[in-house]
């Protein structure tokens, strides 16, 4: 039988892959876009997972706009980037230091 | 009335020193003379007052004070006979020295500062009279003390005159602390700090005991020994002299207001207040006797040996101050009251000749490059013969007619004498001595500045003044100066106190020394002894007078016939001369045994204590902290986007790892 | 319980917002960069008129049910509408700063107003949320608004890297945040403020604990406390200086009433689960604000420190949680977004001969006595930072501690006031080398004319004016309103 638990240790892998994939990648920013996507995939497994064991609907909803605004923000990361590419010509990680200290 | 009295210098001061270069040279002067003289015209009317019993005691509130537990005191101005005595004698040497100050401070860049702080001296030592407590007296005895501060390094560009400053600020603090000490005691013995409260209940105290540095003591002797520590600071006695021949570092108007005619007499006043206190003990007064009959030798001998004109009126003035505090040790504290109150007279009088002269000698202050002067500078030559005249007593004692020295003197020392102790006939034949000393060292200071052949061409001052050096003067001992006599401001005041000096000792000495009714309780009069002091033999009468006459002989033998004999005095006694000369090697002792393990211990705590361990662990350590806390700051902030998210993860990390293990 | 024509009534001015800017963006389509400025003014005044919707229900102290729309989603109380007075007063001061700047790199573009307005809506629902789907929607938009405006000056390197710095860290954040909250739902069955305070009061499962710190953690970053701040200063740094302006005022009142509302309000049963980590963040924040401030070259950076440091003094306020440290946080809040102000007005008007901005610190030497009104301003900002009486910044300090210290926190007090001396260095050193050091000639000699440069001198006289000792003749007034406004916050019916 699987159990919320089981939903619940899967997001939190998802979760910590996300996190991880942050910042040990040094190579692509889009790498990181791609690890956003992943924390928010293991938060929409979470609430929809809680959502069906509760028996209430607010989680799916809440889901709905978390998928949402994961589009909004994807697309304005990309936008950002692109500007980024733009002035810099490489969208390296290890690149984006010149503001420190 | 007396609150204008009392406040009309402090609100001069202020203008004058709040105002200082925006409001001028004149108007500062104006302000603060304007408010003396004020002062001066309200303060005689009381004194009058008191002289013909016109007048009563009270006590006028101003503020409340502090209110704490059980101590109470306020401010409050209380009017007496002796608060009006001393009233009198501030306010007119002051106004007087404000005066004259216009003319000797005439170049100087300073002035709204110089009169401020006369004034503001002046305002404290009002205060300190007024007092009704021994908190306000203490107030205007810390002010006193710190006015004289500001005054004596008035020219602080000049190091010996910082240094003067600060050494009588410091010897001063010894003295306060026997007296804030004396202040404690009384407050821990009586309750109260109100000098009234304390006067009436001293009697029934007499006799009990109390514990002071482990031992069982006489309460009474403990309290006034500690008051009569501070007295002896501010009054320069025996061991606690040594910063006022420093102060005359200070201009010289401020030497005849504050170093002889005013503050240092606090001591005798505050003597005086609390001599219901002294009665109750024997002890204290005959330490009282011995201090003040010691001064009074150990200064006049110095006095012999000085050049600087300023310090021997110094140590004269720390010789008759040691005439007062036997007065009132063996219990005339109105003879006592009586020759501070002419001494300030006649002393302020000298002072202020001695800084015309010094005006009129190009600021040369050494007596040896003086000489010839009488027909120079004549009415200051004449003022200073009046003074003279006062201080060495010259008078008739079967006539009862003479000098102001010469009513107050005697009194004393025929008080002494009638007292009948030891330690006053001790006290009677140290005065003797040292009125033969006087009257030698005054006559000295005479001959050498008025009279002989001028010598003004060795003096630098005067080198400088003419362009010549003595031996381009050749014969010309002038050196083609020509000495001028002082302005009118500066010649009014000394008129007017050469009045005083002649005429203060005859007028008022029925009423000081004779007159129950004219102290009306202000003081412990004891008719006995009064009664005594008429009576004493008349060899004790004569004796002052001819030891007066002594004195004016050797120092005309000396300086006028035979200006050698000096040098050969020296070449005789060289030992007794270099050890007067050196003022008994006080300065040295102290050095030896205050000052410089002082300055170890103040280099070993500066070294080990403050930058070994309190700077170094404290603001220097904290500041290195600091430095390489913030290096480490900017270090982390590296820039990469990676290593913040790593930042923000072990903060997330270590929040998880916290209220786990909590 | 209000009904649906109620609610919508009580979100007036957030429709408002939504109409304006709509309907902006579609101006800014049709007309172009050139209707900027008319876009501007438009955008200026539908903040005016918010601010009028809020006033009275401040003023009024309003709290309750009757305030609260959608069925527990949203509160239009007078805690709310003291963070939104402050937002609004923020929105206006970075949009009338705005023209000026952008003008002198040719980039004065005609969505800089509209991405404040969704911004300052997103801001005004974070602050109004009782839920935290509402907190959510709230956060994103006003983070994604916020991400565009950082790297608003497409040209420039330093804008875009800022933006994209801002962002990656930012949706991280809102990863965390949200990845909390699913699990609070999961572990409380609910998203409601008062329904999870209700289900959390007693013993909590660990899966509770953890929401709870992620979402203190999201909300962290938020308000950039350490360790969360790390974005702080090449953001500040980055982001074209009016831009800047509103991160650092804006933001951080919405932020904070948001962390107030969630610590005190949603996890108000378990303040012993995260006072002592607000007590570490707080003097955390104080003390890496100030170190990392010491050696800052450029001012902009400087004031972002400035801002990581006095968010730690913020915090001390949360850390009392009581409803006195809550008004405390509120007064400090208004003195700070004033002293914000002031300081970005006087570097938007440090203008080199050609006009170019400057920001580098050493370039100030020698102001006063080029432009010692400027200068006299700068040093008001960093003495009243500094919190030295008898500036206004002190009072701030003054009630947050006086909260601490009646919360029986005087430890907290104690090492907070001690930290504030390392504060007053790099403070005082701004002071001193504008005062105190050779001329340096960089900035230009006489300000600019005209309507703009008049309109910066206004504000910086009424900020300055503010953050001077008269503004202790406000103090009644300012602490009666956040009093109101906390016992809004504290309101249990």
């Amino acid at each position: 039988m699987i159990g919320i638990e089981h939903y619940v240790v899967v997001s939190s892998i998802l979760f910590v892959l996300g996190v991880l994939g942050i910042f040990l990648n040094r190579k692509n920013v889009i790498v990181i876009l791609m690890a956003i996507e992943l924390i928010l995939l293991s938060v929409n497994l979470n609430l929809v997972a809680f959502s069906a064991f509760l028996g209430d609907l607010v989680g799916q909803v809440f889901a709905m706009f978390v998928l949402t605004v994961a589009a909004g923000e994807a697309a304005i990361g990309l936008a950002i980037l692109v500007i980024y590419f733009r002035g810099r010509g490489t969208i390296a990680v290890d690149d984006i230091h010149r503001m420190r200290g | 009335m007396i609150e204008i009295i009392v406040f009309a210098p402090l609100l001069a001061a202020i203008i004058a020193g709040l105002g200082n270069r925006l409001i001028g040279n004149l108007p500062a002067k104006i302000v603060t003379t304007g408010a003396l003289l004020i002062s001066c015209a309200l303060s005689w009317p009381i004194f009058i007052g008191f002289m013909t019993g016109s007048e009563t005691a009270y006590v006028d509130p101003v503020l409340k004070w502090v209110q704490s537990g059980t101590m109470n005191f306020d401010w409050a101005l209380r009017v007496d006979t002796l608060t009006a005595v001393m009233l009198v004698v501030i306010t007119s040497v002051s106004a007087l020295v404000h005066l004259y100050s216009w003319g000797y401070m005439d170049e100087d860049p300073d002035q709204p500062r110089f009169f401020a702080y006369l004034s503001l001296f002046t305002f404290a030592m009002l205060m300190l009279v007024t007092a009704d407590n021994l908190v306000q007296m203490f107030f205007g005895w810390e002010g006193v003390g710190l006015a004289s501060y500001l005054l004596i390094g008035f020219w602080f560009k000049k190091p010996s005159a910082s240094a003067a400053a600060i050494k009588a600020f410091v010897v001063n603090r010894v003295g306060d602390l026997g007296f804030m000490m004396g202040i404690f005691g009384v407050f821990l013995v009586f309750g109260t700090t109100s000098i009234p409260e304390i006067l009436d209940r001293a009697p029934e105290m007499a006799g009990s005991t109390i514990g002071f540095l482990g031992m069982r003591v006489d309460t009474m002797t403990v309290l006034c020994l500690l008051l009569f520590i501070g007295a002896m600071g501010k009054s320069a006695q025996l061991g606690l002299h040594t910063w006022l021949p420093d102060a005359m570092e200070g201009p010289t108007p401020v030497s005849a207001l504050i170093h002889a005619a005013t503050m240092v007499t606090a001591g005798v006043f505050m003597v005086c207040r609390l001599s219901p206190l002294f009665e109750t003990s024997q002890t204290a007064l005959t330490f009282v006797t011995f201090i003040g009959a010691a001064t009074c030798f150990f200064a006049a001998t110095i006095g012999t040996t000085q050049t600087d004109i300023k310090r021997v009126i110094a140590y004269s003035t720390c010789s008759q101050l040691g005439y007062m505090f036997f007065a009132a040790g063996v219990g005339a504290y109105g003879a006592a009251m009586f020759h501070l109150f002419t001494h300030a007279f006649f002393k302020a009088l000298l002072f202020l000749g001695a800084g015309s002269v010094i005006h009129a000698m190009h600021h040369e202050q050494d007596m040896r490059y003086y000489g010839g002067l009488r027909k120079h500078i004549p009415i200051t030559f004449w003022a200073m013969m009046a003074g003279t005249l006062a201080i060495t007593g010259v008078g008739i004692w079967f006539l009862h007619a003479g000098f102001a020295g010469f009513h107050s003197k005697d009194a004393i020392l025929e008080s002494a004498f009638a007292s009948g102790t030891e330690m006053g006939r001790f006290a009677f034949f140290m005065g003797i001595v040292a009125a033969l000393l006087t009257s030698f060292y005054s006559w000295r200071l005479m001959f050498l500045t008025f009279w002989g052949k001028p010598r003004w061409i060795e003096s630098e001052h005067i080198q400088h003044t003419v362009h010549k050096t003595p031996e381009e003067a050749g014969a010309d001992t002038t050196g083609g100066y020509h000495p001028h006599e002082s302005p009118w401001v500066m010649l009014t005041p000394l008129v007017i106190l050469s009045l005083g000096a002649v005429f203060a000792g005859f007028v008022w000495s029925p009423y000081f020394l004779d007159s129950a009714a004219f102290w009306n309780g202000s003081i412990f009069y004891n008719e006995h002894l009064v009664h005594a002091m008429h009576n004493v033999d008349t060899w004790v009468k004569v004796a002052p007078g001819v030891v007066m006459l002594i004195g004016l002989a050797i120092a005309w033998n000396n300086y006028i016939r035979d200006p050698q004999a000096p040098a050969r005095f020296v070449g005789m006694f060289g030992g007794v001369y270099t050890f007067l000369k050196n003022k008994w090697y006080f300065d040295e002792l102290y050095d030896l045994i205050f000052v410089k393990p002082a300055f170890w211990l103040g280099r070993k705590f500066w070294k080990w204590g403050d930058v070994g361990t309190i700077d170094r662990f404290g603001p220097d350590g904290a500041a290195w902290v600091v430095a390489q806390g913030s290096h480490y700051a900017r270090r982390v902030q590296t820039g990469y986007l990676y290593s913040y998210a790593l930042v923000m993860l072990l903060g997330l990390i270590a929040a998880i790892s916290w209220i786990m293990v909590r | 319980m209000t009904d649906f024509s109620q609610s919508l009534a009580l979100i007036a001015a957030e429709e408002l917002l939504t109409v304006v800017g709509l309907v902006l963006l579609l101006c800014a389509a049709w007309m172009g960069d050139k209707a900027s400025r008319m876009i501007s003014i438009v955008a200026v005044a539908a903040l005016v008129a918010c601010a009028f919707i809020a006033a009275p229900a401040l003023c009024g102290g309003l709290m309750g049910p009757e305030r609260v729309a959608f069925m527990g989603q949203y509160t239009a109380d007078a805690f709310a509408a003291f963070a939104k007075l402050l937002i609004y007063a923020s929105g206006i001061a970075s949009l009338i700063v705005a023209p000026r700047f952008f003008g002198q790199v040719g980039a004065m573009r005609a969505e800089y107003p509209i991405l404040i307005l969704f911004a300052v809506l997103g801001m005004n629902m974070m602050v109004s949320a009782t839920d935290f789907l509402t907190l959510y929607i709230g956060l994103e938009l006003n983070s994604l608004a916020a991400y565009v405006l950082a790297s608003f000056l497409r040209n420039d390197e330093r804008s875009a890297e800022a933006g994209l710095k801002y962002f990656v860290l930012g949706a991280l954040a809102s990863g965390i945040i949200l990845f909390g909250m699913s699990l609070t739902y999961g572990f409380t069955g609910s998203t409601n403020f008062t329904a999870v305070a209700l289900a959390m009061d007693g013993t909590l499962a660990t899966g509770a604990l953890f929401g709870l710190i992620f979402v203190l953690a999201g909300l962290a970053f938020k308000i950039s406390a350490v360790p969360f701040h790390m974005w702080t200063p090449d953001v500040y740094e980055g982001a074209p200086t009016p831009v800047t302006t509103f991160f650092a005022t804006a933001p951080k009142v919405a932020a904070l009433a948001l962390t107030m509302r969630v610590a005190l309000g949603a996890f108000g049963t378990q303040v012993d689960a995260w006072q002592q980590i607000v007590i570490f963040v707080s003097l955390a924040s104080i003390v890496v604000g100030a170190l990392g401030a010491i050696g800052q070259s450029n001012i902009k950076r400087l004031l972002a420190y400035s801002s990581i440091n006095n968010v730690g003094f913020l915090l001390i306020g949360l850390a009392a949680a009581t409803q006195e440290g809550a008004s405390a946080m509120l007064v400090y809040l208004a003195i700070y977004v004033a002293m914000s102000v002031a300081g970005f007005v006087v570097v938007l008007m440090l203008r080199d001969a050609e006009g170019r901005p400057v920001e580098v610190i050493a370039d100030m030497a020698g102001l006063s006595r080029t432009r010692p009104a400027l200068a006299w301003a700068l040093a008001a900002v960093m003495f009243s930072l500094a919190g030295i009486p008898p500036l206004f910044g002190f009072w701030g300090k003054f009630v947050v501690f006086q909260a601490a210290v009646n919360a029986d926190l005087i430890a907290l007090a104690a090492i907070g006031i001690a930290a504030s001396v390392i504060g007053a260095f790099y403070y005082l050193k701004v002071v001193k080398i504008v005062f105190f050091d050779e001329p340096a000639n960089v900035v230009a000699e006489s300000g600019e004319s005209g309507v703009d440069a008049l309109a910066h001198k206004v504000m910086l006289l009424i900020a300055c004016l503010f953050i001077s000792p008269l503004g202790y003749l406000l103090t009644p007034w300012l602490g009666e309103l956040a009093d109101k406004a906390a016992a809004a916050l504290y309101f249990v019916g």
